[in-house]
């Protein structure tokens, strides 16, 4: 009898309403420093599911073309490359920062306050948010 | 032991113990933590560049002040402007600490067909007053760079649409214009601020 109350808590817990699959935290856009017309994007990317979400394309409005790359410093020498594809592991997360895997977004166009990045697996969209610019940026 | 001896053999020890401490704090070496200085200082290489205002500069530009120079290009958007910055708050602390004597930050462009002096210009004023921006031929860049055990080489891409693979460090070069010291591996704030008086002979 407790066995079962126990288990159907568990159940009941368990069919909570369910978190976004995908979160997004710690955002930073880089504003394009003068003369260069782009940004780097930094963040932690959350998989709330039990599969792996893999962005294989990020768009924004406000730049021409996003990819997603990896800098690695081997024997000295920082190397940039692109990646075709970000997993975020099942009930895990990937941390995009300074120094390793970020997004490069290029051909900044007119950038004002804020910057809406939205996130593809494949041809379908599966986060969308906005970054606002601090004010001292 | 005897009491007393016991209570002499606490006291010599403690004493001791104290002469080391205060030995050692006197004779503390003060010495750089990160940066790698070299047996001797190695004379800048002769080149002929273009700084930022597209004026003709050689390796004498390099005497007369401490410079910090990195090589990078201003289509790098992660670890280029992320050293520039961490180099700009080194230099701001050492300010801020009353230091008299700060160094120049160097920007080497290893891209020269997309940089040119004007968006180099723009480029090295964004991490402050007084830096330099150097680009000009790769002939005359290899000089450079060559003499100074830097690597760079162009990715393969498409048009305008490519990366340049670079050496991370960030070289040290004395008043003389001599290669004197280098930070490697990742460029930290403190680091800097560590090591520039040492290196620089202010403490």
């Amino acid at each position: 009898m407790r066995l079962s109350v126990i288990m159907l808590a568990v159940t009941l817990v368990a069919c909570g309403p369910p978190g976004p699959p995908l979160e997004i935290s710690e955002l930073e856009v880089t504003k394009p420093i003068p003369g260069t017309y782009m940004s780097a994007g930094f963040f932690v990317l959350t998989n709330n599911t039990d599969e792996v979400i893999s962005i294989t394309s990020v768009d924004s409005p406000q730049f021409g073309r996003v990819e997603i790359h990896e800098t690695t410093v081997t024997d000295g020498v920082s190397r940039m490359r692109r990646l075709d594809v970000l997993e975020v592991p099942a009930q895990g997360s990937v941390v995009l920062q300074r120094g390793g895997k970020h997004l490069m977004l290029m051909q900044a166009q007119d950038i004002g306050d804020s910057v809406t990045l939205q996130f593809l697996s494949g041809d379908s969209p599966v986060l969308s948010v906005d970054y606002v610019f601090p004010k001292d940026n | 032991m005897s009491p007393r001896n016991l209570t002499v053999a606490m006291a010599l020890a403690i004493a001791l113990a104290a002469g080391v401490f205060v030995a050692a704090r006197n004779q503390a070496p003060v010495a750089p933590t990160s940066a790698m200085l070299l047996p001797a200082p190695k004379p800048v290489p002769a080149f002929s560049l273009l700084n930022q205002f597209g004026e003709p500069v050689d390796q004498s530009v390099f005497r007369g002040q401490w410079d910090l120079v990195f090589f990078g290009f201003t289509h790098c958007p992660d670890i280029c402007p992320t050293t520039l910055q961490v180099l700009a708050a080194a230099k701001k602390a050492l300010a801020d600490q009353g230091r008299e004597l700060l160094p120049r930050i160097v920007l080497v462009s290893v891209d020269p067909e997309r940089d040119t002096p004007e968006l180099l210009a723009r480029y090295v004023d964004y991490f402050g007053d007084g830096n330099l921006g150097l680009t000009g031929t790769l002939e005359e860049l290899r000089k450079l760079t060559g003499g100074l055990g830097i690597y760079f080489e162009k990715r393969p891409g498409e048009g305008d649409d490519y990366a340049v693979d670079h050496s991370a460090a960030v070289l040290v070069i004395d008043p003389d214009g001599g290669f004197h010291a280098l930070f490697s591996g990742q460029h930290v704030v403190d680091n800097f601020v560590h090591d520039l008086p040492i290196l620089m002979g202010e403490r």
